[in-house]
């Protein structure tokens, strides 16, 4: 069987989305071994392979080179930053962009922020996402398909646009600079997304689980609660990556929304521009130290997270 | 006592309808209702209606024509190009198969990138006198002087300047959807295709395209639709500047909104860029995505 055998390579990463065609499912084991005889698009001759390798490596330092050089300016002394004509390497490799980064008022809170508000927007996303998709995947109903071609519109929405007005409504509340209205809009980004998310995962869960659950007794939210959620809880990690970032990144609606109590560090490395004259260095290290953690996690998380954005745009 | 399966959907989605009604929708209702008003950016400031002069004035306006069109022009290039890069790494990646994965992974790096952190790091290659692009084309020969090019301070080429972090922090996306939609094409189509004497460029525009052709509209939609909302990395990099040349429509809001203090007219141009946006959105969404629709 085809498909069985494409939900066991798929296997670890996300066992409840049999359809999710993420990467190692197109290549059999047997395909492998057999090496020489490669099916399809797979170049076979070694020639074509050096070539194409060769390729890749072009591509990869290309692609892999600002990120590197960004890190290498971090090391470099605050004058050799700026120097003309500008190194590759540090002349001299030191930790004085960081100290000097690290060392600035407001930078080290603005990681308490940025943390915070991730969390309070991951969770709050998920506890509204979570629910709302099932019902709309579950069953099928009218309102079900209204709601998702809603929340797929709100995804269309610029934030530039709802923006003030909702800065404006968070200070009526109470709320202004404050980590919760932060995250309240970052959830407007995140939610629809995780609802789009959470539907493709429910709509692989079989229907039967449920329904043996619910002869057994439970009640619909019972099986939702127990029987459910355990099979999608890799669904719900993907989920809530894609909702953490979403925040961690966000710009436009930290800026309008946040002043000294509640800033996020993106905001942070971007008045440094203004505030502090041009401090590169400073920059450059801050830049550093904001990315690395998810670059990290990206490569630990790494097959979940393929499988979550290849989710849906490649169904059927 | 249960209630129909009907009203537990219901109940189940109510939350999260409530949450984007009080917090999207009613924000998007009061921008709608301020672009009828000529509105003093003081708190607690006058309010008068004016019926459609702001709308008037936006259209009057070169600043919004001509970011309208900066946007769009904005768009098509990014899109354009990580549509073309991309293709190409996920075509190189499913040639070379399974020993390329660990690099597949290394290339999505810049998908965790903020944007703000990826147009500060472009401003920084492309600045003029220690902007590093400039200097390592100057060393290749290529460039006279390495203040040849101002690739941010020269009005005729900053949107497309600007628009490098864009498509480097998304080609991976691209990439990473057009290769699982690669991986869905049945290897003995393009075995058959082979025996049947078909060369590279014939597959490729007779086949593979041809095949992929659902995941490159989705693609294409998800993307032109964020870039058309491109701000972050614009704002970090030129602000807009030199002399609009890089102004794209979410910046002249912003400004409109922030610098210059006309909470109307802001209002109205949002407002137009937002129906524009629905418009876009409503006719991709019913000609290709059908959410929730059965497979």
């Amino acid at each position: 069987m085809r498909t069985a055998e494409r939900v066991r390579h798929d296997g670890g990463a996300t066992p409840m989305a049999p359809g999710t065609p993420s990467a190692p499912v197109a290549t059999g084991k047997e395909r492998m071994r057999r090496g020489v005889n490669r099916e399809g698009l797979e170049a076979g001759r070694r020639g074509t392979r050096t070539l194409l390798w060769v390729l890749l490596a072009a591509a990869m330092v290309l692609y892999g080179f600002p990120f590197l050089y960004l890190l290498f300016t971090s090391f470099k002394t605050p004058i050799d930053t700026i120097a003309v004509p500008p190194t590759i390497l540090p002349r001299e490799w030191t930790l004085e962009n960081y100290a000097n980064a690290l060392g600035r008022s407001g930078v080290p809170a603005s990681f308490i922020n940025s943390i915070q508000t991730a969390i309070i927007s991951t969770v709050l996303s998920l506890v509204l996402a979570v629910p709302a998709a099932y019902g709309i995947t579950r069953y099928k109903t009218l309102s079900g398909r209204i709601f998702i071609m809603a929340a797929l519109v709100t995804r269309m929405v610029p934030p530039v646009a709802i923006g003030i007005p909702l800065a404006s409504m968070m200070a009526s509340m109470g709320l202004a600079d404050t980590p919760i209205a932060l995250s309240i809009a970052h959830t407007t980004i995140s939610l629809p997304l995780s609802i789009w998310l959470m539907s493709s995962f429910f709509e692989a869960v079989p229907k039967d689980l449920e329904e043996a659950a619910t002869v057994d007794g439970c009640s619909r939210l019972g099986a939702l609660w127990r029987v459910v959620i355990p099979v999608v809880s890799g669904g719900i990690a993907v989920t809530a990556i894609f909702a953490f970032l979403a925040s961690w990144n966000e710009f436009l609606f930290a800026l309008l929304m946040t002043a000294i109590r509640s800033q996020t560090t993106p905001v942070v490395i971007a008045n440094f521009q203004t505030q502090f004259g041009l401090d590169w260095g400073s920059m450059t290290a801050l830049a550093a130290v904001y990315s690395i953690p998810v670059i990290l996690l990206t490569l630990l998380l790494q097959r979940r997270i393929v499988a979550g954005m290849t989710l849906g745009a490649v169904k059927g | 006592m249960r209630i129909s399966d009907r009203r537990f959907a219901l109940f189940l989605m109510t939350p999260a309808a409530l949450f984007l009604a009080v917090f999207v929708a009613f924000p998007l209702f009061r921008l709608v209702a301020d672009s009828f008003f000529k509105i003093s950016p003081i708190a607690g400031g006058s309010r008068e209606f004016v019926g459609l002069d702001n709308y008037v004035r936006a259209f009057a306006s070169e600043a919004f024509t001509g970011a309208g069109w900066r946007t769009l022009a904005y768009t098509l290039v990014v899109v354009t190009l990580e549509f073309a890069l991309g293709l190409g790494m996920a075509l190189l990646f499913t040639m070379l198969g399974k020993s390329s994965q660990i690099w597949r992974t290394v290339f999505m790096y810049p998908l965790m990138i903020a944007p703000i952190v990826a147009g500060l790091l472009w401003k920084f290659l492309m600045i003029d006198n220690f902007g590093l692009i400039g200097t390592l084309l100057h060393q290749a020969g290529i460039l006279s002087d390495p203040n040849q090019i101002g690739w941010l301070s020269d009005p005729g080429i900053v949107l497309y300047s600007v628009a490098v972090p864009d498509i480097w922090l998304t080609t991976s996306f691209m990439c990473l959807v057009l290769f699982a939609g690669l991986q869905n094409i049945p290897g003995d189509l393009i075995e058959a295709a082979r025996l049947d004497g078909a060369r590279a460029p014939a597959l490729l525009f007779r086949i593979i395209l041809p095949l992929l052709r659902p995941v490159i509209a989705v693609a294409l939609v998800v993307r032109g639709i964020d870039a058309a909302r491109a701000f972050d990395t614009i704002l970090i990099q030129t602000n807009g500047g030199p002399q609009s040349a890089s102004e794209t429509m979410s910046l002249l809001i912003y400004r409109t909104m922030i610098r210059f203090g006309d909470p109307g007219l802001a209002s109205a141009m949002g407002t137009l860029y937002l129906l524009a946006m629905l418009a876009v959105a409503f006719v991709a969404v019913s000609t290709i995505w059908r959410p929730g629709k059965d497979n």
